[in-house]
Formats: structure tokens, C-alpha cells, sequence
């Protein structure tokens, strides 16, 4: 088994504020293999993006504060490293690109200033070295004329063509590991695929990591080798892509499923999840997701009164498992699910999946890689892959 | 605002269908451009254009010394020989400034290091004769005043290096070779060394007693400081009102107003620029820390603030003038260092505001350094609102010291506005109307002008402002 280019462990991330600490991320694990997509899914607030900037130690310190864990990248933690060691992997080992391309790129500069900074700050190159090094990038990502668009300010692009200037100057130091913070949500839908197609077919060329955080599952199914779901700073499951769509564990998951249109079903109205994710200044007590969990209400209605309770929630009150309400306080923010492997190569954190009682508590590691038809790619097509 | 609106050129802020033909051009430039588009920064240019072109050809427009003259057989040129160490430099300024407006392939910033690297070239240079006195007169320990002479050798030194080692391109330092070699070694060799205590009348007694045979004059050929002692006349006292000699009289000790003034255009850009630019350095240090450190720095630095707002700039320079005498330089720092306030709070506004940016974040991401993102990435966009603030900084600069002129306590012998003004109500008595209305008008356009140009440029970067 080769060594994973990233783990995390156990991270907790703590942000202080004038009503005293919340928890945005409270015991995060993931492992990310060189080549492998490992997609992050979640609503807004559940952590998933603090989660991305704290492997490049974005996270402004303070109010943000690193409460324990660590991120082992190719051995070293980067938790450990100092703020000048850092500097050198951000950009060089690890990139970033960001949501929003219409406001990544600095307005005063011209494309080709912003990309060769970079390029002279990582590479040690001559600044004609530095040029021609940004105009490749530039034809890599598929902009026609790169050596004039060097010379043009962003706001004479359009979006999608400047998420592709964001994409080559993250790639233009041939970084190991990209961290793709919902790269796509701010496109339209074919810019959207051409976007994916790219980071897949750069991806495959120098076989990089590529962290995907989204709350697209279209985007998760067409790209992700490995997805983590999160909720509530938490991963609450963790598995191959496959194993993922056929199999969802956590009732959170078969959640964000239903709420999915589908092609050729009829329905009217599409199905949500009920309530809101919780504040992180005040997280409910046990399974962060029963307040919402309809998995919990199905069982308790067939359950002996003294198993069950009754909680208040958004819409009036409901009847839960008291289980999901009271757990053994093991975590520091109490009372979550552990995640563990419920299934081979399948971890959650529910206390009524299947198999939960009995399952062994690991760290989720999974060295999966899809065989996805990506000739497609090579033929240079652009566009959806059916 | 929208009177200073003309159709036509608003609303054409950042167009980003421009077409592909057309040069890019940078947002401060595209700013700029519109700001010039405007009526009222137009006539506000055109006047201040006026008092540079003053202020830099200020002694071949109003000297007593002729251009050129022959006498004796032999010709010389007085004018010339008696230029100093701070006309140099403005000429130099002035056409390598004129220069790189027609060069395409620098930027903004790259223009002004270039001036800047030109005056710190050519001041010491112009000056470098000084050092001897300097040499004489001080009582530090020859050490002490050696290893500063070597220091400032390595420097000048350095500073001419600077261009070959700086990747240009081998057409640049062509350029700076054939330019401004020539003129180093000129001022090495010929600096400018002009007599201490200068007679004017020199040339016109030599004219009237027949000794000149040929002569070329500046079109106004009195100098600031000649107080015309050969033409006294105890039936016209001084101050004389304008007549065919003296468009625009003379002052109280005989001077001529107009030359006066010319020269004076001198101080008021100089006080204006240089202490809005001292403003600016501090102002935007302290905003830039405080804005992007929030916190603890953003605390200390507002309290900062708040203690410099209160010092009464007024008060101050009166003050100071009183224990440390009439010192031009003395004033602009002064005017300088309380002034800052208002730069260091919209920069730390801008700062505040940027920083949440994702393109911030993106070259936190990319690995530059705190530097890097300070300067070259955060500070650029926040250059707008500083930008006004600074063309009004220069008008009230000058206010100040017109003001502190006209009070008499600014400079006793170098000309400037307030001092003239200052002499419009004799201790007699009597008012002068020219001495009031011309240099009184002269500073009420430059400050106008500047406002108008903080006007224009204010309702072109603003947004909200330019009815879009």
C-alpha cells in the first residue's frame, strides 16, 4: 500500500467569538492517495470549506484556532510547520482555486503579472522563463492565444474563461494535491462541464490529487473517486463513489439523495430535508442530525416509550430515539456517533445503521480509484460524460 | 455632482466588451482617463499644468540675468552659470517626466520609480560641491565624516547602477546610457555653483554703461529677490502698482510682483506634494497594518490616530516656528506628520473591506509572502479613495502655508503667495490692491484646481456617484 499524499486526523478547528467558542470542525478524518478525487459534500456551514483552508492554513489565526488533530502531507504535519515553511507549499505542493472567478483574480493586475508572481515566488526560474512557463499553463487549460491573453486584465474575460486562468495558475507549479473549493458553483452548466472535464484531464496528465468540495452530487458522481459527506463539522460517512450512490448509510445522505431530481421521475415537488443546519455556537446534544432525521421519528414510532423522547424542533415537537439524544459522551462537543466502518471500505456514523454496534471504529481509508470512461477525454471532447 | 458630468464620457467607466483591438488598459489608468474626461479636472489640470511649467522653468522665465550676452568680445551666458542645484534637478524631472509619457512599454508604477531614481540621482549630484563646506564646517570626527562621504559614494554608485541591473531590456538601458550618462559626468565636471550673494544689477548697469554689445533677456528680466536698488527714485516709492515695467508692480522692498510669483509656484507645489507625500507614506503604512491585522494592531493604530487628528496643524507650525525659526522643510514635515490621519483611515477602510476578498485569499493560497500581498495586491485597490484624498491634501497644504506666510511667519527671502500677500496692509495703513488681488488669485486657483480635480476623480471612481 503506497503512503497517502494527505491525511487528515481528528481535526478540530475552533473559532472564537464574542458568545465564546464554536466548533465548526470537530474531529475531521479523511485520506486523500496521489491521483485520487476525494469529493467533500455538505450544506453551507457544515464545515466543509473551513476544513479546505485549514490544510493550507488559511484559517485567520486568531479568532481561528487549531484545537488538535493533525495534516500529515507526504509525512510532514503541516500543523507543526512554520508560518515560512508553509508559505513554501502553499502554492508550490498544495493549490487552491476558489468559488468565485469573477473575484479570485486581483483587478489591477494583468493575467500574465498575476500567474508569473507566482511562478518566480515557487520556481526560481528567470522572469522570460517565468513568461513562457505561464503561457504553456495558460494553452494547457485550453485558452486560445495565450500569449496575448497574458497581457489583458481580468475583467476583459468571462467567468468561465478566468476559472480557467484561476485552474492555470494553481497548476502552473505543478502542485501534488488541489483543493477545489466548489470550482464550479458560480459557472453556468456547460462552463460547469467543461471546467470538470479539464481538472480531469489535468489531473490524469500529471496524476494530482484533487480535493473537490461541492454540494453538487452530480458533480460528485461524475468526478469523485472517494466522497466524504459532512454534516455539522463532522464526516458522517465516508466511501467510494460507487459504494456511495448504490449504498447510502446515514439517513443525512439518503437525504441530500431524495432531495436530487432524477431524469424520467414525475414528481411535483422534489423532497427536502426538513429544518436547518444547526448553529455551530449551538450544536443540539448527541447526533448532530436528529433534530432533522427521519430515520430516528420512523423508529421511534414503533419503539417502547422509554427508548424514545420528545424534542421541540423548528415545527412543533417530534418523537426521537433516545439513543441519538444521549450517547456516551466521548467527543468534546459530546455525544456524536463515532464513525465506523459499518460495511468493508464503508464507514458512518449512525446509531441505527445496520452492523453499527459490531463495527470497529477506524480511520476511513480508502485507496480507490474509479475506472471511469475518461477516453472521452483524450479525444479532446468537450462536454458532459453520459 | 452631475453638473460635472458631460455626455459622453460618463458612464464609460470599465467597458468590458472593449473591444480585443484596443490596447488593454490598467483599472487606475481606465480611472484616470475618465477623471481627465471631466470639464472641471480638465481646467483644473490646465492651471496646475501652468504652475508646474512655472515652477520648473522658473528662472529662464523671470531672471535678471541674460540668456546670452557678449561683452568684451567674449560671449557667456550668466543665466546658465548661475543655475542651481534644485533647477537642475526640476529640468531633469521635467523632460525625462515628458520622456516616459511617450515610452509605452512601462506601467504607472514603473514610470514613478524611474522619477523617483532620477531625483535621487541628481539632487546629491547637483549639490555634491556643498560637500567640501559641509567638510569645513562641520565638527564631527574625520571619521565619522569620511565614512559618511564613502557611504554616499557607494550610493551614487549603486543608484547609477540601478537601471543595468534591473531587467529592462537592452533598448532602455541604451537609452539611459545616452540620456543621463552625459548629464552625471556634466555634473561632476560643471555643477551648479552660483555666487552667494548675487548683484542683479550687474547686467543693467553694464547695458547702461555701453559694455554690452549684444544681450538676450528672459522675457521678464527681473529676478525674484532684486530689489532694483540702481532705479530707487525717492518720487515713486516702493510698492509701485503695475505698470508697462512691472505688469504687476512691485512689493514693499522693490522686488518684481510677477517674477515673484513665478518663483513662488516653486513652494506651493513643493510644500503641496512633498508633505501630502510624506502624509501618504505614514498614512498608508499605519492603515495598510491596521486594516489587514484588525485586532490588537487596529486598536493601537486607531488610538494613534485619533492622537494625531487632535493636534491643531495650525498651532503646531506656529510653535514651531517659534523655537526652531522660518525653515521651509521644517514646515512640510510638520504639515506632513498631521495630515496622515485621514490617508491611514481610508486605507485601513479599504483594507478592512479587501481583505475578505477572495483574490486575497487566493494569493494567501499561492503562497506570497505578507509583503506581497500588502503592497502589490491589497494597496493598489484600495488607491482610489486615497487619490482624492490626496488632491485635496495638496490644496490644504498649501493653504497652510499661505496662511503661515501671510501671518509673517512664513519664509523672509525666498518668495511665496501668503508672504505677498502678507505686505497688501502696510503698518501704516495703507492697502495695496495689486499685492492682495494677484497673489491672493494665484493661490485660490491652485487650490481650486485641486479640489476640482479631488472632485472629478471622487465622482469617477465612485460608482454609485457616476449615475451608472
Amino acid at each position: 500500500m503506497p503512503d497517502p499524499l494527505l491525511s487528515i486526523t481528528d481535526l478540530q478547528i475552533g473559532f472564537s467569538t464574542s458568545r465564546g467558542m464554536i466548533h465548526p470542525v470537530r474531529g475531521v478524518s479523511m485520506t486523500i492517495y496521489p491521483g485520487q478525487t476525494v469529493a467533500v459534500v455538505g450544506e453551507s456551514g457544515c464545515g466543509k470549506s473551513v476544513t479546505a483552508l485549514s490544510v493550507l492554513r488559511l484559517i485567520p489565526q486568531p479568532p481561528g484556532k487549531y484545537l488538535g488533530g493533525s495534516i500529515r502531507f507526504q509525512g510532514r504535519d503541516l500543523l507543526q510547520l512554520s508560518e515560512r515553511e508553509m508559505r513554501r507549499v502553499r502554492g508550490k505542493d498544495i493549490a487552491m482555486i476558489f468559488q468565485e472567478p469573477m473575484t479570485s483574480l486581483n483587478p489591477v493586475y494583468t493575467i500574465g503579472d498575476q500567474i508569473i508572481e507566482a511562478i518566480l515566488l515557487h520556481q526560481g526560474v528567470s522572469s522570460r522563463e517565468a513568461r513562457q512557463i505561464a503561457e504553456q499553463s495558460l494553452r494547457d487549460v485550453g485558452i486560445a492565444d495565450p500569449g496575448r491573453r497574458l497581457d489583458e486584465y481580468p475583467h476583459q474575460m468571462s467567468g468561465g474563461m478566468r476559472q480557467r486562468v484561476m485552474i492555470a495558475m494553481a497548476l502552473s507549479c505543478q502542485p501534488k494535491l488541489l483543493i477545489a473549493d466548489e470550482p464550479t458553483t458560480a459557472l453556468d452548466v456547460t462552463i460547469q462541464a467543461q471546467i470538470l472535464e479539464l481538472l480531469r484531464k489535468l489531473q490524469k496528465e500529471r496524476n494530482m490529487a484533487i480535493m473537490l468540495i461541492t454540494h453538487d452530487l452530480g458533480v460528485v458522481a461524475e468526478n469523485a473517486d472517494i466522497v466524504n459527506v459532512m454534516y455539522a463539522g463532522r464526516v458522517i460517512e465516508s466511501a467510494t463513489v460507487e459504494d456511495l450512490f448504490d449504498r447510502p448509510q446515514h439517513p443525512y445522505t439518503e437525504g441530500l439523495f431524495r432531495s436530487m431530481p432524477r431524469l424520467g421521475q414525475k414528481a411535483t415537488r422534489l423532497q427536502t430535508i426538513e429544518g436547518m443546519v444547526p448553529n455551530p455556537a449551538q450544536w443540539p446534544p448527541g447526533c448532530k442530525f436528529h433534530p432533522r432525521c427521519h430515520r430516528t421519528r420512523q423508529l421511534a414510532a414503533n419503539a417502547p416509550a422509554d427508548q424514545t423522547v420528545e424534542i421541540r424542533t423548528a415545527e412543533g415537537s417530534a418523537r426521537v430515539m433516545a439513543r441519538c439524544v444521549h450517547d456516551l459522551p466521548q467527543l468534546p462537543t459530546s455525544g456524536d456517533p463515532e464513525l465506523r466502518e459499518i460495511l468493508p471500505q464503508h464507514w458512518a456514523a449512525c446509531h441505527f445503521t445496520e452492523n453499527y454496534d459490531n463495527a470497529p471504529v477506524t480511520l476511513p481509508v480508502i485507496e480507490h480509484q474509479r475506472e471511469v470512461r475518461r477516453e472521452t477525454v483524450e479525444n479532446g471532447v468537450e462536454g458532459v460524460v453520459p | 455632482m452631475s453638473e460635472a458630468i458631460i455626455p459622453g464620457t460618463a458612464g464609460s467607466a470599465v467597458d468590458p466588451t472593449r473591444s480585443a483591438s484596443t490596447p488593454p488598459r490598467s483599472w487606475l489608468a481606465e480611472a484616470l482617463y475618465n477623471t481627465f474626461g471631466r470639464v472641471g479636472a480638465r481646467i483644473g489640470a490646465v492651471w496646475i499644468g501652468v504652475i508646474a511649467f512655472c515652477a520648473v522653468f522658473a528662472p529662464f522665465l523671470a531672471n535678471s540675468r541674460p540668456y546670452l550676452m557678449k561683452s568684451g568680445g567674449r560671449w557667456s551666458s550668466p543665466l546658465l552659470e548661475q543655475l542651481t542645484g534644485v533647477d537642475v534637478t526640476l529640468l531633469a524631472v521635467f523632460f525625462v517626466g515628458l520622456g516616459l509619457m511617450f515610452v509605452r512599454k512601462l506601467n504607472m508604477g514603473q514610470r514613478a520609480a524611474i522619477l523617483l531614481w532620477v531625483v535621487a540621482l541628481v539632487l546629491p549630484l547637483a549639490y555634491w560641491p556643498q560637500i567640501g563646506v559641509i567638510w569645513r564646517e562641520t565638527q564631527w570626527p574625520v571619521l565619522m565624516r569620511g565614512g559618511l562621504l564613502l557611504l554616499g559614494a557607494i550610493d551614487l554608485a549603486a543608484l547609477v547602477g540601478i537601471p543595468w541591473s534591473m531587467r529592462l531590456g537592452l533598448r532602455f538601458q541604451l537609452i539611459f546610457a545616452v540620456v543621463l550618462l552625459p548629464l552625471v559626468v556634466l555634473l561632476i565636471v560643471r555643477p551648479p555653483n552660483p555666487t552667494r550673494v548675487p548683484i542683479y544689477e550687474q547686467y543693467r548697469e553694464m547695458e547702461a554703461a555701453g559694455q554690452i554689445e549684444w544681450v538676450l533677456r528672459a522675457p521678464l528680466p527681473y529676478s525674484p529677490s532684486d530689489r532694483l536698488r540702481d532705479q530707487f527714485d525717492p518720487n515713486r516709492p516702493h510698492p509701485r502698482p503695475p505698470s508697462w515695467e512691472h505688469p504687476l508692480g512691485t512689493e514693499r522692498f522693490g522686488a518684481d510682483i510677477l517674477s515673484r510669483m513665478i518663483h513662488a509656484s516653486r513652494i506651493a507645489m513643493g510644500i503641496g506634494f512633498i508633505s501630502t507625500g510624506i502624509a501618504l507614506v505614514i498614512g498608508v503604512i499605519v492603515g495598510a497594518l491596521m486594516g489587514y491585522f484588525v485586532r490588537w494592531v487596529d486598536l493601537l493604530g486607531m488610538r494613534l490616530v485619533e492622537v494625531f487628528g487632535s493636534i491643531p496643524q495650525l498651532y503646531l507650525l506656529l510653535t514651531f516656528v517659534a523655537f526652531f525659526g522660518r525653515n521651509l522643510y521644517l514646515m512640510m514635515v510638520i504639515i506632513g506628520l498631521t495630515s496622515w490621519v485621514g490617508d491611514a483611515r481610508f486605507v485601513r477602510a479599504e483594507f478592512l473591506k479587501l481583505r475578505q476578498q477572495d483574490f486575497v485569499q487566493a494569493a494567501r493560497a499561492a503562497g506570497l509572502p505578507l509583503r506581497s500581498i500588502l503592497f502589490r495586491h491589497l494597496l493598489p485597490n484600495a488607491l482610489a479613495p486615497l487619490l482624492v484624498s490626496v488632491s485635496f491634501g495638496v490644496a490644504s497644504a498649501i493653504l497652510a502655508e499661505s496662511t503661515l506666510s501671510f501671518l509673517g511667519l512664513g519664509l523672509v527671502d525666498e518668495p511665496s503667495w501668503g508672504q505677498l500677500l502678507n505686505q497688501a496692509v502696510s503698518a501704516g495703513g495703507g492697502f495695496y490692491w495689486w499685492l492682495a488681488t494677484f497673489p491672493g488669485l494665484a493661490i485660490f486657483l491652485t487650490v481650486f484646481s485641486y479640489n476640482l480635480i479631488g472632485e472629478a476623480l471622487r465622482d469617477a471612481l465612485d460608482p454609485k456617484l457616476s449615475g451608472e
